[in-house]
This record gives structure tokens, C-alpha cells and sequence, in this order.
């Protein structure tokens, strides 16, 4: 019956335009795997070593400081999900709208943190990572103000005449400029790991009503939810994009997976991405 | 009625025929002046029992055997001679032989019907001057496939499938488990010409793939050339897939279909004047979702699932020098989520042709030809209602000559006209949608060809055939078109008011092949070929995807361009028992498209800013070995290949193996008739499995687990191999009925081959990470009942 939930999910519109091609054919993946014809199995794979490469997550929001920043290496396939945490290296934030910079202070396990930055929308932010006697740097330009207005709920329901709950947020999309924004939703204060990276291609200046579609049914009546949107630039939009294209959604993601689209010189992963947020707590009824 | 219609086309025809005589035979008038002496022998050549004329089959001379001269696509033939009694020889393949004795003293057409050759068991004839076709004929990476040896090659589902029988032939790799997509010798599914009744179909395929768009009981012939076509085709790198549809029997009313587990056939064929005219109309229709509506579920019921197509063809003899054809496709595929989501897509197509003959010895055909394919996806979620169109629609004319001027000599040349139409999507959403309703703008674009080539025999054991193609493209305004910098952003915006063109392209295809017989049945060959694509399709996913894109040449994309070269051994046993050839291509490929990493293909204006540009290269040796007659026939094919890509922005801009890239390909097919009543086949196929990318390393952002990648497609999956058996049973033969059953096993040892792996984050232990393996079809078993009267 597992497969049935699958099933569901799979077909209901989600990142409505850009995956409408794919459906059919999760659609009909599923239907074979229904049938019984088809079967999963975990299998061995040999997999090539690579060096370890430095990842860094820098996020400066429009809320108060401080504002982290994350420095971790990559490990072999074959390891264990044990991150090695990058020690002794010297984070910069520069305000370059304001001429203020801001060196981090250290934290354990490879986490940095502002001591006096302000997040400000319009104003543009440089990271620089000094560690092991390379530079890492990267621009980014917090947008004006767009606020989450609220979070409500859509109810799917499915076979066995269980409802699926789902988090759709509503917010209105400012006219005539590009945005892009990052929702994250956490149910009971659990993150859950879906990327809802959204343009406004298609819905420049509307009031946008989406449903964040997750791989299964997370919500249950009584849940406390609650969303975070990030409106960020499109340095944001491209990293977080090319990201769902390689993680999530299991087995017919993109033919030719490739590192999500960084905005780091220095060839790190990861990102940074200065981000007007807003947040919206709601509970599930 | 058709009287009616005669008279009227007559008077038409005859208006126009005085003009159009006129300037063709000024054309002629060299050639016609020096041949005064020699004769024509002309004419069709036609089953005697059904009517419909014979592709390929061949005539010769008993007094001049080297000389053998092959019926064209309408089964007409022409041969050259002084004055004198002569013994024609007629054959073609499962059909018995004939010998006319001709006493020529004018030129003579002839409409020759050749009887099919005896009862099943009888042992099928190798026609003896067809078994050289193959070693004689300079043209290099040619195969036919009859239909009776496509309907007895095991199939997935019992559905009988060209495209999926044609996988099984040397150069040819299938796009996956089950799958009528295919790429040849090296290059990408979009560059395939996949010709029905000389109409483009832009999406062959029906069920994202699982079957063909084809219904086998209307086809009557396909022809793959693997890149060196003649200069009569082109617009597509890698192949032509050459499908001609059935005429229908203008002798009898006939019923015929199938009845199956996933669908079911109905064909229907007869004379619309005895002789002269007949018709045919076949459809099929899937009925899997039928079975959905049983539910009590209506969760379940809502959906659908199901496709269905038409082929329908009338053709008409006016008279000896005049038939006409009018032919057409229609299909559509229908899949639906409840009241969610649906997707309906399919392609249609239509050729009108006319058959001119203006002497015995110069052959024409004028066809108009419209082909279209579309989409409409429709989403309804909370208050978005969403619906996207897309389409791409061509319009043809196409004129085609042939003139057998002696029978060393045969020039064929023509010209094509086509105007493409290019809607690459409209979204319509309702007032309180989330999305602005919105029409990315219709490209518009010419592409025209003409060709010329020459078959020539210098001397008796040397043959060449070399010819040009000449091919003119241009992007048409209206529209707002743009230029990108090396990284995507808009450089420049163009604006074109009018119906001029933004840019043209025009591109000389020299087209060459050359065979030298080293003995009476085995050659050499050599062949040099340019092929020039201006339609490019843009595809992500994995699979055959009904909504992928195409998109013409333009300022930003230029026209792919193919160069293959190709060396080859023929030899036939001498009986024609057995057909042998070795053949060895080189590739290169230039201006070939891959996308940028998150690139957005999808109603995207500025989609050619998404897209990546470089060259390729693709190189590999195929072995044929087949067994034409007997009780068991059947063949081996091996294939040792390689195709990469070279592309500024993907893979550090090094050399990466592109995704159809096969090292091994082998398949081997084996068809046994165990006697009156039952015929038994398998084929077993074993291939390396598919270039693809894995993580070489992992990390962890935003707390969740990420893969790091390294270079493109250097893993592979797993080796694929698979075995299918069929046996098909013929009921006892009653007057005027035939029937049989069909039973196949797909996959019969239950290889669980690779779909898609994925990795991801072991539910079992937060520390580890897993690859899970799908496999699609396991002992997929199937019955068919077909039945004639």
C-alpha cells in the first residue's frame, strides 16, 4: 500500500510548471511497480574516492543577527554521514553597501558566527573564507521586502479514505521585478528535507496560493507547522534549484546530476545567500 | 462516383500536365536526343493476391543477368534495352519467381503480379537476384526489416513493434527496459528521422515510450539507412526510419486485428474498384484503464491511461500513366490523475501524393504533407487551474524524380519545401490562479532542400552512388528574438516586425558511397556522408518525454552538422542462404546541445540561453550475420562502439562519454517454424549498461545529505541482458479464416535490470547512505489472439 501514498503525491502538481513533464512518467513508473512487474532492491555500488572539498553554508537574514556560517569537508561514499567540521578559518562578512565588515567568531564543529552585522534589504554582502591558504568569496544582494502573508491547508483525499494534509502558502509576489524565494517547512519542529525553490516566471505580481507538495504525508491534524520564506536573488534561485534537481524525489531525477549551481569562487560547495525571511506559524486544523 | 472524380482530376490533369510536360522535357532534351534507339521496359509489380505493389523487388534481363534493376517505393521499374525478344525475370522475396518472354519493338509497361510463395512451410524462397542486393548496392548502413520477420520477433506485452525490432540490429541501442526510443551509432534519439508516408513524426511513440506510434498491421515496409542516406533525405543526423504504410488489397474485402492483454487491433482493407483503387483503416486501442473503472474507488476510477491510433490510406490508379495516394495518422494518448493532473498528446499526419509516370523511363511523385504534433497538460490544484499548450506543425511539398536513364545509369532528384510552425507553449490560467495567463511567442521557419544523385555503374563489379544535397534554413520574424553572452544573460534584443528572416543557413550535404565486388557475392564498400540538422530537441529526463521540446536553428543555435565516413565487407553464401557484412563508421559531430546545470527547458522564452554547445565524435565496428531461409532463420549482431562529447561547461571541458555510448551490443534472433502449426522464436540481447553519473563523495547541507559529483556519465549500470521467448500457434486453416495465438514470455529468466538507482540516506542507520536499484519488468508473460477473413 506504501506505493499507493507514492502514487498520490507523485501526481499532484508541485513545482506545477517545471515538473509537469516529469509526472507521466513517475505516473507510470508507479503503475508498473503496482503491478508487481517491477521490483526495488538495494544494490552494491563501487564508487571512485574524490578529495575532500570544503562546503560552505552562509546564510545573513533581514531578522537580527547573528548570522552563521557553516565550513565542512566532503567525505568518500563509502563513509560513514560523519561531516568533517573545517577549524581555524577566518570568515569575513562584508556589508559593501555600507563599507562595514565583520570578521566571525568561531564556534565548535566548523560553525562561525557575525557579532554585530545587520541584515538589510537592498544592501549587498561579501563572504571570504580563508582556510588552509585558500579564498573562497561570494557576493549577494538581499532583496526588498516580500513577506509570507499566511500558511493554510489542502486536503488530498486518497485511497482508503485517509485525507493527506498538505501546507500551502499564500503571499502576494511584487509586480514587474524578478523574484525568488525559499520556502522551508517544519512540522512539530522537525525540518522537513523538501527544497521549494520558486520563480515568478509565471506569476509575476500575482497573489501566489502554492501547495508544498511533500514526498509523503508529513501533517496530521494538531500539528504545529511553520514556514520560512526566504526572498533572495537569483544567485539563491539557481543554487537551490539545480539542488532539487539532484536531491529528493527519488528515481527519475535529472539524467546528468551535477553540483548544484554555487555562487562560491574558489570552487567550495554550498552557497551564500543574503535573504530578506519571514516566518508563519500555524496549527494543522 | 469515382468516374465522377476521374473526369474531373482529368481535366485538371491534362491543363496542367501540357505545362508541366513541357518544361520537364526541356529538361530532358539532351538525354532524350541521344537515347532514340534504346527501349524502355517499364512498369509496377504487384502481389497477385492482394494488390499491393512490391518495394525493392527485382527484374533483370535472362540475357543480361548483371544488370538487376530494383522496383522503387511504388513498385515501379524501369529497364533500358535495344529492340529484341528477352526473358524479363521478376522476384522479390516470398514470392515466386516469374520469367515473361518480351519481344520489344516500342517501349512497354507491364503491370506484373507476382504469386506468394506457397504455404508457410514451404521453405521461403531466396529470391536469386535479391540475395546480392546487399553486396552489390553501393548504399552502406542499409537494413530492411520484412514485416513477417518483425511479427515473429518476441516483443514486451505480445505487441509487435517496429521500432522495438529494429533495436535489435547492429548500430541501433534502445533508450531502455521495454522502450521504442532508440539511438543510432552514437547519437541522440532527436536525431532520427522517423518518416511516415514521408511525413515527419516528431514523437514516435505512445505510453512515454512502452510502444511504438506504429500499428505494425498497416505498415508494409521500413527501411533504417544508420546515417549514410541517400541525398533524397536528410534533416537529421544519425538515421531515417523510412515506414511505408500498406495500400490495402484491391482485390478482396478483408478483416483482420488482434485481440491482446493491453490492447487490441482491428484493420480493415478492400477494393474501391477492383484493380484499380483500394483502401485501408487500421486502429488500435489500449484498454489497461478499463480495468480502473471497476474500482469502487474513485480515487482509482478518475484516472486514465490509455492510448489509440489510426492509420487510414486510399490510393487510386487513374490510369497507366497516374495513381494517387491519400494516407494519414492519428493518434493520441491520454493520461490522467483524477481531476489533479492530465497530460494528452499525439502526433497527426497526412500525404497526398501523386505518382506521375512521363515515360517508361522518368518517374515522378508530388506529395503534400502535413504533420503536426501537440500537448496539453491540465493542473487543478486549490485555486490554480493551469493549462499549457504546445505544438509543432509542419507543412510540405515535396517532389521527387527518378529517371533510369540506362541501366548503368539512374539519376534521382527533387526538391522539398517545408514550413515549420513552432508553439513551444501557451499557459492559460483562470482569474484567481496563482499564474499569469501567458503565450511565449510561435517561432516560424523555412527549411528547403534540393538534391541530386546519381547511381552509376562504370563497370560491372564497380558501383557508385554519390549525390548533394543542398539545404536552406531560415528563422522568420515576426518575433522578439535575443542573443546570450557565454553565460546566458541576454546580450542583445533583436526585434523583427516582419516575415523576414533573423538568420538563414544554407548547407551543401555531399552524400558518396562506392561498392567494388571482389567475386560474385561478396564486395567492398566505402562511403562518405554529410548530414545537417536544423530541429533540435531539448530532453533532461531519462525517458522518452511527450513534453519535451523542440526548438529550430537559430542566432544562438546553429545547425548540428554530421560527417561519417564508413568502410564495409559484404559476402552472401552462394546459395543466399546466408547474408554476412562487417562495416566500420567514424563520426564527428559538431554544434551538438546539452543543457546548463538547473537549466529551465520548460515554457522558458529564453530557453536557447540554457543551452550548452560543443562537439562530439563517434566511432564503432557492427558484425551481421543472418540466416534467410530454412526452417530456422534468425541473425547475430555485435556492435563495438563508442560516442562522446566535448562540451565548454560540462565535464572541465574534457572528452565525457555521451549517454547512449554502448561498448557491447549484441543480439541474437532465432526463429523456428516446428511445423504446419506452430513457429517458435527467442532472442536473447546482452549490452553494456548505460553511461551515467554517480556521486563520487557525499556532505551535508542545510542538514540533509548531498552528493558530490565528479566527472559526467563515468559510472556505468550494471551489464543488461535479457532473454524473450514467443511460440505462436496457427489454428486449423478453414476457408477464407485465419487465426493464431500468441504466447510470449519477456524477460524469461527474470534479470532484474537496472531502471534507475538511486542514493540516498538509509532509513535503517542515519549513518549510512544506500543505492537502490529499480528494475521495471520482470517475466512479463503475454497472449495474443490475431485472426484474418
Amino acid at each position: 500500500m506504501k506505493s499507493l501514498n507514492t502514487l498520490d503525491v507523485i501526481s499532484a502538481p508541485d513545482h506545477l510548471l517545471d515538473s509537469a513533464g516529469k509526472k507521466p512518467i513517475y505516473f507510470l513508473l508507479l503503475l508498473i511497480l503496482l503491478t508487481g512487474l517491477g521490483c526495488k532492491k538495494v544494490i552494491d555500488v563501487n564508487l571512485n574516492d574524490a578529495d575532500p572539498q570544503i562546503v560552505i553554508e552562509g546564510n545573513v537574514l533581514s531578522t537580527p543577527g547573528p548570522y552563521y556560517v557553516q565550513i565542512s569537508k566532503t567525505v568518500n561514499y563509502s563513509a560513514n554521514n560523519q561531516f568533517p567540521a573545517v577549524t581555524g578559518a577566518t570568515v569575513i562578512i562584508r556589508d559593501i553597501t555600507a563599507g562595514q565588515s565583520d570578521t566571525l567568531t568561531e564556534l565548535p564543529q566548523g560553525r562561525y558566527a557575525t557579532k554585530k552585522l545587520n541584515g538589510i534589504e537592498g544592501r549587498t554582502y561579501q563572504l571570504q573564507v580563508i582556510t588552509a591558504g585558500k579564498v573562497y568569496s561570494a557576493n549577494s544582494k538581499m532583496p526588498a521586502a516580500a513577506q509570507l502573508d499566511s500558511v493554510s491547508f489542502e486536503k488530498i483525499s486518497r485511497p482508503g479514505s485517509k485525507t493527506d494534509w498538505y501546507a500551502v502558502i499564500n503571499y502576494q509576489d511584487p509586480l514587474g521585478t524578478s523574484n525568488y524565494y525559499l520556502f522551508t517547512l517544519f512540522v512539530n519542529g522537525r525540518k522537513i528535507n523538501n527544497t521549494f525553490a520558486y520563480d515568478d516566471r509565471f506569476s509575476d505580481g500575482r497573489y501566489v496560493s502554492r501547495t508544498l507538495r511533500t514526498d509523503s504525508a508529513y501533517i496530521n491534524p494538531g500539528d504545529s507547522v511553520r514556514v520560512v520564506m526566504q526572498h533572495m536573488g537569483k544567485e539563491g534561485f539557481d543554487y537551490y534549484s539545480s539542488f532539487s534537481q539532484v536531491t529528493g524525489n527519488g528515481a527519475l531525477q535529472t539524467i546528468s546530476p551535477a553540483n548544484p549551481n554555487s555562487n562560491l569562487s574558489g570552487g567550495a560547495l554550498g552557497y551564500f545567500i543574503a535573504s530578506y525571511s519571514s516566518t508563519r506559524r500555524t496549527v494543522a486544523k | 462516383m469515382h468516374s465522377i472524380l476521374e473526369m474531373q482530376f482529368g481535366n485538371i490533369y491534362n491543363r496542367f500536365m501540357k505545362k508541366f510536360t513541357l518544361y520537364v522535357g526541356l529538361l530532358f532534351i539532351s538525354t532524350s536526343l541521344n537515347a532514340q534507339n534504346p527501349l524502355s521496359i517499364n512498369g509496377t509489380i504487384k502481389d497477385a493476391s492482394t494488390g499491393e505493389v512490391l518495394i525493392g523487388a527485382s527484374t533483370y534481363l535472362l540475357e543480361n543477368p548483371q544488370k538487376i534493376t530494383l522496383s522503387n517505393g511504388y513498385g515501379f521499374f524501369s529497364i533500358t534495352v535495344k529492340a529484341g525478344n528477352y526473358k524479363l525475370v521478376v522476384s522479390s522475396t516470398g514470392y515466386q519467381s516469374d520469367t515473361l518472354s518480351v519481344s520489344l519493338s516500342a517501349n512497354l509497361t507491364l503491370e506484373i503480379k507476382l504469386k506468394p510463395a506457397g504455404k508457410e512451410l514451404a521453405e521461403v524462397v531466396v529470391s536469386t537476384s535479391r540475395k546480392n542486393d546487399q553486396v552489390t548496392k553501393p548504399l552502406m548502413g542499409v537494413q530492411r526489416l520484412t514485416m513477417k520477420e518483425m511479427n515473429s520477433v518476441p516483443v514486451i506485452f505480445g505487441e509487435r513493434d517496429v521500432l522495438k525490432t529494429i533495436q535489435l540490429l547492429p548500430g541501433v541501442k534502445s533508450a531502455g527496459e521495454g522502450n521504442s526510443g532508440f539511438f543510432v551509432r552514437g547519437g541522440a534519439a532527436d536525431q532520427n528521422l522517423i518518416l511516415l508516408d514521408e511525413a515527419t513524426v516528431y514523437n514516435a511513440s505512445h505510453l512515454l515510450g512502452f510502444f511504438s506510434a506504429f500499428n505494425s498491421d498497416a505498415i508494409k515496409d521500413v527501411t533504417l539507412y544508420k546515417g549514410a542516406m541517400p541525398a533524397e533525405y536528410g534533416g537529421r543526423l544519425a538515421s531515417v526510419v523510412d515506414v511505408k504504410m500498406l495500400d490495402g488489397n484491391n482485390q478482396n474485402f478483408h478483416a483482420s486485428g488482434g485481440i491482446g492483454l493491453i490492447s487490441s487491433r482491428l484493420n480493415l482493407e478492400g477494393p474501391l474498384k477492383k484493380d484499380k483503387g483500394s483502401f485501408i483503416i487500421s486502429g488500435r486501442r489500449t484498454y489497461a484503464d478499463v480495468f480502473l473503472g471497476l474500482s469502487r474507488d474513485s480515487s482509482i476510477r478518475d484516472n486514465s491511461l490509455y492510448f489509440y491510433d489510426f492509420n487510414a490510406k486510399a490510393n487510386y490508379t487513374l490510369n497507366k500513366k497516374n495513381r494517387l495516394f491519400l494516407s494519414g495518422y492519428f493518434g493520441r494518448d491520454k493520461l490522467g490523475f483524477g481531476r489533479t493532473f492530465g497530460i494528452d498528446y499525439g502526433n497527426s499526419t497526412a500525404t497526398f501524393r501523386w505518382n506521375h509516370i512521363f515515360n517508361g523511363r522518368l518517374f515522378m511523385n508530388n506529395s503534400f504533407i502535413y504533420s503536426n504534433y501537440n500537448y496539453n497538460i491540465e493542473i487543478s490544484s486549490g485555486v490554480n487551474n493551469l493549462l499549457i499548450k504546445s505544438k509543432i506543425e509542419d507543412l510540405s511539398l515535396k517532389s521527387d524524380f527518378q529517371y533510369f536513364i540506362n541501366n548503368d545509369n539512374k539519376f534521382n532528384f527533387g526538391f522539398q519545401i517545408t514550413r515549420h510552425l513552432l508553439s513551444p507553449g501557451v499557459v492559460e490560467a483562470s482569474a484567481t490562479s496563482s499564474f499569469n495567463s501567458r503565450a511565449l511567442p510561435m517561432k516560424k521557419a523555412m527549411e528547403n532542400a534540393a538534391y541530386i544523385n546519381h547511381e552509376y555503374a562504370p563497370f560491372n563489379n564497380f558501383r557508385l552512388n554519390y549525390g548533394l544535397r543542398l539545404t536552406y534554413f531560415a528563422l522568420l520574424g515576426p518575433g522578439t528574438f535575443y542573443s546570450y553572452d557565454s553565460s546566458g544573460n541576454v546580450k542583445e534584443t533583436i526585434q523583427k516586425n516582419d516575415g523576414s528572416p533573423l538568420v538563414t543557413y544554407i548547407n551543401p550535404e555531399p552524400r558518396f558511397s562506392a561498392s567494388w565486388l571482389l567475386g560474385p557475392s561478396s564486395s567492398v564498400k566505402a562511403s562518405f556522408t554529410r548530414n545537417v540538422q536544423n530541429l533540435h530537441l531539448l530532453s533532461n529526463s531519462a525517458a522518452i518525454n511527450p513534453t519535451d521540446i523542440w526548438i529550430p536553428s537559430s542566432n544562438n543555435v546553429r545547425p548540428q552538422i554530421a560527417d561519417q565516413a564508413s568502410v564495409g565487407y559484404y559476402r552472401n553464401s552462394v546459395d543466399g542462404m546466408y547474408e554476412f557484412f562487417a562495416e566500420a563508421y567514424y563520426k564527428w559531430m559538431q554544434n551538438q546541445v546539452d543543457y546548463r546545470n538547473g537549466a529551465q527547458l520548460r515554457a522558458n522564452e529564453q530557453v536557447e540561453s540554457q543551452l550548452l554547445f560543443g562537439t562530439g565524435r563517434a566511432y564503432g565496428i557492427e558484425w551481421f550475420l543472418k540466416k534467410r531461409a530454412g526452417l530456422l532463420t534468425g541473425w547475430i549482431s555485435y556492435t563495438l562502439a563508442r560516442t562522446e562529447r566535448k562540451i565548454e561547461g560540462i565535464n572541465l571541458g574534457n572528452w565525457y562519454p555521451a549517454r547512449q555510448d554502448q561498448t557491447h551490443n549484441l543480439a541474437i534472433v532465432g526463429i523456428y517454424q516446428l511445423n504446419k502449426r506452430w513457429s517458435l522464436s527467442a532472442n536473447w540481447v546482452y549490452n553494456t549498461g548505460n553511461a551515467v553519473t554517480f556521486p563520487s563523495g557525499k556532505y551535508r547541507v542545510n542538514g540533509q545529505t548531498a552528493y558530490y559529483y565528479t566527472e559526467r556519465n563515468g559510472y556505468r549500470f550494471p551489464d543488461y541482458h535479457r532473454l524473450d521467448l514467443s511460440a505462436t500457434l496457427k489454428n486449423k486453416p478453414k476457408k477464407g479464416r485465419e487465426g493464431s495465438w500468441t504466447f510470449s514470455l519477456y524477460n524469461a529468466y527474470g534479470r532484474e535490470n537496472t531502471f534507475s538507482i538511486e542514493f540516498k540516506d538509509d532509513p535503517t542507520n542515519a549513518e549510512r547512505t544506500i543505492a537502490e536499484q529499480t528494475a521495471l519488468f520482470r517475466w512479463v508473460p503475454s497472449i495474443t489472439y490475431n485472426f484474418k477473413f
